[in-house]
């Protein structure tokens, strides 16, 4: 009851930041800058690897948040949207788009249905050193949904596939960052 | 703010703060996008006396007629790049649609002033074409306000309906 009533809050301010910025006050501007600035540089440098790169992507994503918020209609759903243009301006820099098959052998709805809150804490504490090893889809996926907290329907909003194939690839980036720590000795 | 920005010496930090601020400003200027509509209405304009000239003036030689469909194509491009910038590059918010529609109106109606002017000295084709235009470009501009003003009042009014809530929750 209180994380929906949070997330309701969250959600509520969102759409009010929005709503002043698409009416044209000069502070929601400065206030959607300080707020997101953080969040997206860390994104576009965990995917991009490299410091240049990660600048010249969040300035390109800047000036496509500020030429697009007018259309945007849902201001409830401003993370998602600001992480869309993030990965979408880093995919036109990689120029490389490719999909993973789904494990067809999992149930779906098991695999974030399964975590303790230990399991959370535990994972997320490690996640950041562990992170940069991944392959570019699996830090993603992970990157979004831990360390952006983003819901899953967001997650699946930001990288344009079913919540299945969310899931799915969640799952199968928890197990290499598991098997990445096994790997160094670290109990998982 | 993250202390991750290592900028090159020398040189300003593309990623600070206040550069974002500045590139914000840069980007969301009133009167940069009133450069875009002013040349919008002009070119409008332009082509209307232009187009109406052509259209009704018996007899051009041909050269002439080559010289006015040259003028015409060039003030319809210039609409259109003019129309292309306000949609993709420096997009309306709402206030500055507001401003926008007010600035389309007054151009809009001294350009009908004019056509009316020119009908009433010399009863001719070319200014009944440009009364004409005038008068369809003016209730398109006092349409365009009235949608603006509509936007305008419904974000505001969704402004103070989430403040109110946001207000109850605290």
């Amino acid at each position: 009851m209180i994380q929906s009533d949070t997330t309701e809050a969250r959600a509520l301010e969102d759409e009010l930041l929005v709503v002043r910025c698409q009416l044209g006050e000069a502070r929601a501007f400065d206030q959607l800058i300080q707020r997101w600035h953080g969040p997206i540089w860390e994104y576009a440098q965990r995917q991009a690897g490299r410091d240049d790169a990660a600048r010249d992507i969040v300035q390109e994503v800047w000036l496509r948040v500020f030429r697009g918020i007018a259309g945007l209609r849902d201001g409830r759903k401003l993370r998602a949207w600001l992480f869309g243009i993030a990965r979408h301006t880093w995919m036109d820099h990689l120029r490389v788009r490719y999909a993973l098959p789904m494990d067809h052998e999992t149930d779906p709805d098991q695999i974030t249905a399964d975590q303790t809150p230990e399991d959370l804490r535990y994972e997320i504490a490690t996640m950041r050193c562990q992170l940069a090893r991944l392959p570019p889809i699996e830090r993603e996926v992970l990157s979004l949904f831990y360390l952006q907290e983003l819901s899953l329907n967001e997650v699946s909003q930001v990288l344009e596939v079913p919540m299945g194939t969310v899931k799915s690839r969640l799952f199968r980036a928890r197990q290499l960052l598991r098997r990445e720590l096994e790997s160094e000795g670290v109990n998982v | 703010m993250s202390n991750n920005f290592n900028p090159a010496p020398g040189l300003p930090d593309p990623l600070s703060m206040e550069a974002l601020q500045s590139l914000a400003q840069e980007q969301l200027s009133l009167w940069s996008r009133l450069g875009y509509v002013g040349l919008l209405l002009l070119a409008a304009m332009a082509t209307t006396v232009v187009a109406a000239l052509w259209i009704t003036e018996p007899d051009l030689p041909l050269r002439t007629q080559a010289a006015f469909l040259v003028m015409t194509a060039i003030g319809l491009s210039w609409m259109a790049f003019a129309w292309w910038v306000l949609g993709r590059r420096h997009v309306m918010l709402a206030r500055h649609g507001v401003v926008a529609g007010r600035m389309a109106v007054i151009f809009t109606a001294l350009f009908l002033i004019g056509a009316m002017v020119a009908v009433y000295i010399s009863v001719n084709p070319a200014a009944f074409a440009a009364l004409w235009t005038g008068i369809v470009m003016l209730v398109v501009a006092v349409g365009l306000l009235l949608r603006a003003n509509r936007r305008f009042a419904q974000l505001t009014e969704r402004r103070e309906a989430l403040e109110r809530e946001l207000g109850a929750k605290m």
